[in-house]
């Protein structure tokens, strides 16, 4: 399984929509196995759509997105998982182990994880 | 007797709470951590997330603001110890929504002048950026206003016909507010809640029109590779604005009356027709009877659309309206480009009361945008205004230049400043038109009327 996050040095990027570097991680057996990092124009957000799907990405992580990017994605058959806070190694090894995301990942506002998950 | 000195710093963050706590203006501080100390009503109310939740926290994980990762004023503050007012940019909250905002940040300090912080004040600017909206889309109930009587008899009767599911014709010269009154139609209206969509007929050849109205089916003509819907199936439960209807062919006009008279129609290459309930709102610019008595247009259609007939009066013809249209213009104008234009000046006025207005409102709210751009603060003075209003100092000169044996130096002004943006733009009369801010038609007219040879 491929999954990606947008980062923000060794964090979430707390908004999505100005984002501009991705970690792409292969977990295989519930552990991170490669780790690969790219960069992104967050203006054009159907390029990285476009490259998700290329890589056979099938989730992407991210902190706080607005409405139309968010939709974009999940149009796109791309399970969203939005909100995410916290240092990216330690919620790339909690999701490697669980396939979900820990309760304090998620930003301030949020009670449990189920709305953050798109669908 | 309570000591008065002890209780004075107890009085001052008493009071210095109720004050965070009572302003409209969202304000939090952090530590040198980023983590959140305080956090006031105003704050919570605009991100939409509670004191409990953000104390504590780091304050992008409760801002998410487009200014976080690169651009945080805060992070400036707290490195170069200076304060940072009204930087623009945007938070989104947890339901997604992109809240615009201005912020201002300075340095936290204790008692003894040590930074211990920094403190972020942000503004929700979303009623702003709403009202720039409306007036760069120009949808606005509220935008139609007028002290003159001929509107105010519209305005009486507009709630009654809002209400009513009748077919509704609005006749008026260009720039007088055609499609403004059909969308306010719509709006006070039990069917506001659904698509008001406007089609320019003039603007689409026949069978075009045929197809964006009633839609097509796949293989109904070379390039349909799949189903279209047409605004009529798009517009259902809504109301339909056909704009410039006189310019419609009259197959077109009997496929139109089909739909007013049977409630369907049936899409390019379909079999089955299709029931529609859409309100007809139609527009001319022309006189639709003495079309009808020239054969030019249907006259079963006519009366179908004519059941409801509002004529919207030229601008010249309501000229006490010039003052209030101006000084709503100047007023939304302000807020849209954040300045403070106070209004025009008197000899503004008079050159504006003596103007016609071919171009009606619409050319007025051109002027007032031209004289924008070149008036920064203080009052619009003739010298902000186009050129075809204001008259040149130097007329005589401008008459011995051009050689023109008119006597009126105003039809000589006129004639000059339209030969001078013709040849800026190569003779091109819509650019031309565009660069003296007229429509294209009113330039037209003014060539016919000068009895310009070009």
């Amino acid at each position: 399984m491929k999954i990606s996050i947008t980062i923000w040095g060794n964090r979430i990027s707390p908004l999505f929509d100005v984002a501009s570097e991705l970690l792409v991680a292969d977990i295989e057996n519930k552990k991170v196995k490669k780790k690969t990092y790219i960069s992104f124009d967050p203006g054009i957000p159907l390029e990285l759509i476009k490259t998700l799907k290329q890589a056979q990405i099938s989730i992407l992580i991210c902190g706080a997105i607005s409405t139309q990017p968010a939709e974009l994605i999940v149009q796109n058959d791309i399970k969203l998982i939005s909100f995410a806070t916290g240092n990216t190694l330690k919620l790339l090894d909690c999701f490697a182990k669980t396939g979900d995301i820990d309760h304090k990942f998620i930003m301030p506002g949020f009670t449990t994880t189920g709305g953050l998950h798109h669908p | 007797m309570p000591d008065k000195n002890n209780l004075t710093p107890l009085i001052i963050d008493d009071t210095c709470k109720v004050i965070l706590e009572s302003i409209s203006d969202g304000v939090f501080t952090v530590d040198y951590n980023w983590k959140i100390t305080s956090f006031n009503h105003a704050a919570e109310k605009i991100t939409g997330i509670s004191k409990k939740d953000a104390i504590g926290r780091h304050c992008w994980e409760v801002l998410h603001s487009n200014m976080c990762e690169q651009e945080c004023t805060l992070k400036k503050t707290m490195e170069e110890g200076k304060p940072f007012i009204n930087s623009s940019g945007y938070i989104i909250t947890n339901e997604k929504k992109k809240i615009p905002i201005t912020v201002s940040t300075s340095l936290l300090v204790d008692t003894n002048d040590n930074g211990i912080g920094g403190v972020e004040t942000f503004r929700d600017h979303s009623l702003v950026d709403q009202l720039r909206k409306e007036l760069s889309t120009k949808v606005k109930v509220e935008d139609i206003i007028s002290n003159s009587s001929a509107m105010e008899k519209i305005f009486n009767i507009l709630p009654l016909i809002s209400d009513s599911d009748s077919s509704v014709l609005i006749d008026g010269e260009t720039g007088t507010g055609k499609e403004l009154l059909a969308r306010a139609t719509h709006n006070m209206s039990p069917r506001k809640n659904k698509p008001f969509i406007a089609i320019n007929c003039g603007a689409l050849p026949d069978t075009l029109l045929e197809s964006e109205l009633f839609g097509y089916k796949k293989g109904a003509f070379t390039n349909a590779v799949k189903d279209k819907p047409g605004q009529f199936a798009l517009a259902n439960g809504g109301t339909i604005f056909l704009d410039e209807i006189a310019e419609t062919s009259p197959a077109f006009q009997v496929s139109l009356l089909r739909v007013l008279q049977e409630h369907e129609f049936t899409a390019l290459g379909a079999i089955a027709k299709e029931k529609t309930n859409v309100r007809i709102i139609a527009a001319t610019n022309k006189n639709l009877t003495e079309l009808v008595l020239q054969n030019k247009f249907r006259q079963d259609l006519y009366y179908r659309i004519n059941v409801i007939r509002i004529s919207l009066p030229p601008l010249r013809h309501r000229m006490e309206d010039i003052v209030l249209l101006v000084d709503n213009f100047i007023h939304k104008m302000n807020i849209c480009q954040g300045k403070f234009i106070q209004g025009i000046d008197q000899k503004v006025l008079q050159v504006l009361m003596s103007h016609d207005f071919p171009g009606n409102i619409r050319e007025l709210e051109n002027i007032i945008e031209h004289a924008f751009v070149l008036c920064s603060e203080g009052y619009i003075k003739l010298n902000h205004l186009p050129g075809f209003l204001s008259l040149p100092a130097n007329i005589n000169d401008v008459l011995d230049e051009h050689e023109d044996n008119n006597k009126d130096p105003v039809e000589s002004a006129q004639i000059k400043l339209i030969v001078d943006a013709l040849a800026r733009n190569n003779n091109n009369r819509s650019a031309a038109a565009k660069d003296l801010g007229i429509h294209k038609s009113t330039l037209f007219r003014r060539i016919k009327r000068l009895k310009m040879a070009l």
